[in-house]
């Protein structure tokens, strides 16, 4: 299963070696030639190379003559960026991602901007908005007695909603119940029709477009685990006594 | 242009690893299947120890098709694979996670518990793709990881950041 899908990790990582070295040479003013190889591999050349030609620099140089083109050029290029390598070398230990992360603030370039910007006050507006519809659903879920209900703030994790929902009921009736409460609420006060499921089912869906709303039986909510999944979101606090997980 | 005989692969982890279609769901005698359209299939090939095995006749949801999807602003995805998500009669998926790039279409054709299986990633492999990205248009199609050329930031104010090598 897993050799047939796109994300292989290795790949990944590779991916971000290779573009990682480019991108280090290049602000090392050295004269760029792309490098693939692995970054463990090439960072032990250079380092080798480098204490070479830095112990050694004056009676070595007439020797380089006799090296490769490419060789030649990696030990010029190294003895040329000699500071820039010695901080290189020291952030490879790091978290490759928040050395990305100051690279990009760093050295990023703008390629694009998107012209239907909201201002950031419009977008926090919406943000109230949905989190108080996502709220007040929690609210009526919890008045019809479903259990462990979570809110999730999923915004900075997909693009295509605000607001997860999940809670758990023990029965079908029972997520009949929440669902259709559920609905009167929305059409009643805020005037918004859920598409998603229309019968009670194992995993209930109601898609409200910025607020989706999960209703599990307790094995279903077991067995796909979204909360683990949305792991990174932030959760929400309610305002309400919570019931806590149903256990047996 | 999903058809009884075609072979899919499965983009989840329900246990199943190739399909092939044998009856496209929807009106009588129709003729091919695209994304966001429910197949009957056989399991052609399955992993070793799991509820599904060879030979059992699933329900599966087309997720990606190697022939191109259009939408109506213009944009054209085609993926490299023909693949599918298996299904129970509800709707349900079997596997709990699902891999490798969603259309977004499959939200609009109630398929939202797939999409909030799928993974959401946003390493992109050139500049026409952080412009698919950022305008919304395309999700996560055609991205080939070991040949990335530039990573992609989002300052979230909607200026997009790359590191070019």
């Amino acid at each position: 299963m897993l050799t047939s899908t796109p994300l292989s990790v290795t790949g990944v990582d590779a991916g971000v070696a290779a573009t990682f070295c480019g991108e280090l040479r290049q602000l090392a003013q050295a004269q760029f030639k792309p490098c693939l190889r692995p970054r463990k591999f090439f960072s032990c050349t250079c380092r080798k190379d480098h204490h070479l030609q830095q112990h050694r620099r004056f009676w070595k140089i007439p020797s380089i003559k006799s090296l490769n083109y490419h060789a030649r050029n990696l030990l010029l290029s190294f003895s040329f960026s000699k500071e820039a390598e010695d901080s290189f070398f020291s952030d490879v230990s790091e978290d490759t991602d928040d050395m990305y992360d100051d690279l990009l603030d760093k050295y990023g370039e703008v390629v694009f901007s998107r012209k239907d910007q909201k201002p950031s006050s419009a977008e926090l507006d919406d943000d109230a908005e949905s989190l108080s519809f996502a709220v007040e659903i929690a609210r009526v879920a919890s008045e019809v007695k479903a259990a462990d209900i979570r809110v999730l703030f999923v915004k900075p994790l997909v693009y295509w909603a605000r607001f997860f929902i999940i809670a758990t009921a023990f029965s079908r009736p029972q997520i009949d119940a929440i669902g259709s409460k559920i609905r009167d609420l929305a059409e009643k006060k805020y005037g918004r029709v859920p598409s998603g499921d229309s019968k009670p089912n194992s995993w209930t869906l109601l898609d409200y477009g910025d607020v989706v709303v999960h209703i599990f039986l307790p094995p279903q909510r077991a067995f796909y685990n979204l909360e683990e999944f949305y792991g990174n979101a932030t959760s929400i606090e309610l305002p309400f006594e919570n019931q806590p997980p149903f256990r047996n | 242009m999903i058809q009884p005989q075609t072979h899919l692969n499965v983009a989840d982890n329900s246990g199943a690893r190739k399909l092939m279609c044998i009856r496209i769901i929807g009106a009588s005698n129709r003729r091919y299947a695209y994304i966001g359209d429910v197949i009957v299939a056989v399991i052609k090939e399955a992993v070793p120890n799991t509820t599904l095995e060879r030979s059992e006749v699933i329900r599966a949801v087309i997720v990606r098709t190697c022939k191109e999807l259009k939408r109506k602003n213009g944009m054209i995805i085609r993926y490299d694979d023909n693949a599918a998500v298996v299904i129970d009669q509800e709707g349900n998926p079997k596997g709990t996670r699902i891999f490798g790039a969603i259309a977004r279409e499959l939200r609009q054709l109630n398929f939202t518990k797939i999409v909030s299986l799928a993974p959401e990633v946003r390493f992109l492999d050139n500049e026409d793709m952080i412009l698919g990205y950022a305008l919304e248009r395309i999700r996560r199609s055609f991205i080939r990881y070991t040949t990335r050329r530039s990573k992609l930031k989002s300052t979230g104010s909607g200026d997009f950041l790359v590191l070019r090598r």
